[in-house]
């Protein structure tokens, strides 16, 4: 982690976004730094997932600037800053559904592999180890989640899988583009209490194993304290606090947040 | 009748009824009063009084739900359903038959033009009205009968039945083809075919019969296996595979000398449009662009094939050279096509970029027309011959061997069928083609998952454009000439009708699609008056029963029950590893007792 001044791997600088007169994000700077998982809580409309759009490149912001990698990406179509190695997943479940599991995957692998038609024609030795190679690459994220999307659930379209097994299959996806940052909108959503715990343990994973940097959106206060190196807590778009879980969570301004004025007493 | 309402029966009835009065009202009946199928008494007229009766019947036998349970007609019931049917829909034909007998035909005539006395006379039976009707209600409960038990009985005799006569109908009506294939082959065809009235012979529709019936019968028992083993050693055998596409194509290239020239020329166009299809299929189906205005690759296609090789104009006192043009090689000129096409697709794809579905449509629909217009057009008559177009394209002879004539035609365009087949084929079982997939699955998406949208839209275009402009080109070919009438928007229409058809994204799908929609209307010459009601009936209810497709793209074949077996031992096998895992420290089931809170 650059606890000595160095670039932050991403930083926010007052960057603000508004859809007519709704300010989903108003100045709001932040930054994550690299082998990190942080978490990002806030009430419903505190410009969580919009933070997420913006910073890959599917809303352009209106103010303030976005680096990654000391580099700026406002302004990069979403396509390219995935390529620089920002991947995500989404708040409402996007799989491709009528493609396989596996093709799923392999989709991901798309910024990371370059045959073009004519390889795609006449398919030399050159594209072939290619596709191999993508596919390998596919399963290897496949299976990151053990047993539940191996087998025969690869060569299943993705529309038949379980809600928990298409959030899996979504967060492949993402790790199978070979990202640096992870962003996950609020991956547990709709997961059962075990499935919850399943998940938080490979967030975990994903930055022990395999050296990622996570930033998470997330409503499960277990997830959030079990996986965060730091929480930001927004509301109305701007950072209400920042820090050690222990330290967001006895904020007044989050404790304000989410239940309104203290009660007295 | 149990589980079938009356209600139903007279509607359907009704409903039957009203549709045999239209096919006689607009001529359809009376047209094929005397077009022999077998014999001298079955015609093509009879069988389309029948047909209605019948297919009413058969609808009204089918399985309904009521109150969310799945009730399926006995064969008792749907044989007494089916003969009410039948004979209300018989009788409510009979009735208008007998009011347009007192109304007068000649007054009718006004309205309806097809309508004739002979008519009246022909769905009488030439008995009089009293017992015409009689004999039409009867024909009614019998037809409807046999319709209610067609739906209800039991499926391994029915089956075999429709099969048996839809066989003899078929042959029947080609009865302009098959005997002069027959004879090419060297058999002897009267034996089939009587040679007198044209039409099948008793021993010959017998024989038909029987042997359908048996074909249909032995595929029912053992076709799926047979099929299952064949997809294996497709799978297994590289040799097999090869060996059943040298056959295939073996049979292609003969086929024209078989069914002759007039035939031939029909087959030339079939293989224009799947060149159509196949390109406009890598823009609808593959990428999910709905392109209206395929057309101008059509046209690019053929004029540029024109212009490369040193066609002339058309002008009111002969002919005269184009403004610009050179005399190339055919075989150089189509490379020269093909790849201005795709510049010209990159041209339209960009300025539609930001557009989708319909909106992309509309614009694309534009473009289209735009393209027809300048090639009316004065500004560029002097290059391209205005309304009356050009003359004197190449006939791609190698030596003095030309392509012009319609079987060799043919050949040309299969040459180039093939090329296309490949590379679509290619493209999509391709990272271009998983990455068109997404795209048409979901747009921004796709985007987020670092695949340029842009490129790959373009891409498209350019690839679809290409493929395109080889039918241009090959049309060009096979026509010799060109005006811009050749260019309507209809093409448009139907090539993408062809790729919508067939099933979208589907390469076996865009070729039964261009079967069905050119090839049937050109092999059935009989039809031509009704062609476009043909057409638009067929094209209706095939998007009622199958609306994925004639041949759907399925983008993983399996049979179900290979599906299941893999899915047991896959099941087997990780409940072993689940169970030892349960079983250690901490295991699956531990997880839950770790506080959190």
């Amino acid at each position: 982690m650059s606890t000595d001044g160095g670039p932050h791997l991403l930083e926010l600088r007052n960057v603000s976004k508004h859809f007519g007169g709704l300010y989903a994000l108003s100045g709001l700077s932040m930054h994550v730094d690299r082998g990190e998982i942080v978490s990002v809580i806030g009430p419903n409309g505190a410009g969580k997932s919009t933070m997420f759009n913006v910073v890959t490149g599917l809303y352009e912001p209106d103010e303030g600037e976005i680096l990654f990698q000391g580099q700026g990406i406002v302004g990069l179509p979403p396509n390219v800053i995935t390529r620089l190695g920002i991947a995500r997943t989404f708040q409402t479940v996007h799989l491709f559904p009528n493609m396989t599991v596996l093709e799923n995957a392999m989709v991901g692998q798309h910024t990371r592999s370059r045959s073009g038609v004519f390889g795609a024609i006449l398919r030399p030795p050159g594209t072939r180890r290619e596709e191999e190679r993508i596919r390998e690459r596919a399963k290897e994220c496949l299976e990151f989640f053990g047993s539940r999307l191996a087998g025969y659930r690869q060569e299943q379209p993705a529309f038949v899988l379980s809600y928990a097994n298409r959030r899996r299959l979504e967060i492949a996806r993402a790790l199978s583009t070979d990202p640096t940052l992870v962003c996950l909108d609020e991956p547990t959503a709709g997961m059962n209490p075990r499935e919850t715990l399943e998940m938080r343990d490979q967030i975990v994973r994903m930055r022990d194993e395999l050296g990622l940097t996570v930033l998470v959106i997330e409503h499960d206060m277990r997830v959030v304290k079990g996986v965060s190196d730091r929480v930001v807590a927004l509301d109305y778009g701007r950072k209400i606090a920042e820090g050690s879980y222990e330290e967001v969570a006895n904020s007044p301004e989050v404790i304000e947040a989410y239940l309104g004025t203290k009660a007295v007493g | 009748m149990g589980p079938i309402p009356v209600r139903s029966v007279v509607r359907a009835g009704l409903v039957g009824g009203a549709v045999l009065a239209y096919l006689a009202l607009v001529g359809l009946v009376e047209r094929f009063a005397h077009l022999r199928l077998v014999g001298e008494p079955v015609t093509l007229g009879r069988i389309l009084l029948v047909l209605p009766l019948f297919a009413a019947a058969f609808g009204v036998a089918r399985p309904r739900v009521v109150a969310g349970e799945r009730r399926v007609a006995g064969p008792r019931a749907g044989l007494v359903a089916g003969a009410l049917t039948g004979a209300t829909a018989a009788g409510g034909f009979a009735v208008a038959v007998i009011l347009a007998d007192r109304i007068d035909v000649a007054r009718i005539r006004q309205v309806f033009i097809a309508v004739t006395p002979g008519l009246v006379e022909f769905v009488t039976f030439e008995r009089g009205l009293v017992l015409g009707a009689a004999i039409l209600v009867g024909l009614g409960l019998v037809a409807g009968a046999l319709g209610g038990l067609a739906r209800t009985g039991d499926r391994l005799v029915v089956g075999p039945a429709i099969a048996a006569v839809t066989t003899v109908i078929v042959m029947g009506l080609l009865q302009r083809i098959v005997p002069v294939a027959m004879i090419q082959l060297g058999f002897e065809p009267d034996f089939l075919y009587s040679p007198r009235t044209r039409s099948l012979t008793w021993g010959g529709a017998t024989g038909l019969l029987v042997l359908a019936a048996g074909a249909d019968a032995l595929w029912r028992r053992s076709g799926p296996e047979t099929r299952r083993r064949v997809r294996a050693a497709m799978v297994e055998q590289p040799a097999a595979r090869a060996g059943i596409l040298l056959i295939a194509l073996a049979v292609l290239a003969v086929l024209p000398l078989l069914v002759g020239s007039v035939i031939s020329q029909v087959l030339g166009s079939v293989m224009v449009f799947v060149l159509l299809g196949l390109g406009l299929n890598i823009v609808v189906g593959y990428a999910g662009l709905l392109d209206l205005g395929y057309i101008a690759f059509y046209a690019f296609g053929a004029y540029m094939m024109a212009l490369l090789t040193g066609a002339t104009l058309n002008t009111t006192t002969g002919s005269a050279a184009p403004a610009w043009s050179v005399d190339l090689n055919f075989y150089l000129a189509i490379w020269i096509v093909v790849i201005l096409a795709s510049g010209v697709g990159l041209m339209i794809g960009a300025p539609v970029l930001r557009l989708r579905g319909d909106y992309l449509a509309i614009v694309t629909l534009g473009l289209g027309e735009i393209v027809r217009v300048l090639a009316e057009s004065r500004w560029l008559q002097p290059l391209v011959g205005g309304p009356q177009g050009m003359r004197g394209v190449t006939n791609a002879a190698i030596g003095s061997f030309g392509f012009r004539q319609p079987q060799r035609f043919y050949w040309l365009a299969l040459a180039f069928v093939i090329l296309a087949l490949f590379v679509s084929w290619r493209l999509s079982s391709s990272r271009i083609g998983r990455a068109w997939n997404a795209m048409r699955e979901d747009e921004q998406v796709a985007d987020a998952m670092g695949i340029s949208t842009t490129k790959y839209k373009l891409l498209a275009f350019a690839m679809g454009g290409a493929v395109g402009s080889l039918g241009g080109a090959l049309f060009a070919v096979q026509i010799g000439s060109l005006t811009p009438a050749s260019f309507q928007i209809i093409v448009s229409i139907t090539a993408l009708a062809v790729v919508i058809l067939g099933g979208m994204g589907s390469i076996p799908g865009v070729v039964a699609g261009a079967a069905v929609l050119i090839g049937l209307p050109g092999l059935l010459r009989e039809f031509e008056e009704f062609r476009l009601l043909i057409y638009g009936a067929v094209l209706v209810a095939i998007m009622i029963l199958r609306p994925q497709g004639l041949i759907p793209s399925v983008r993983r074949m399996r049979e179900l029950h290979e599906e299941e077996a893999e899915q047991d031992a896959w099941v087997k096998r990780f409940a072993g590893e689940a169970a030892a895992v349960a079983a250690g420290p901490g295991g699956a089931l531990g997880v839950e007792d770790e506080d959190l809170t």
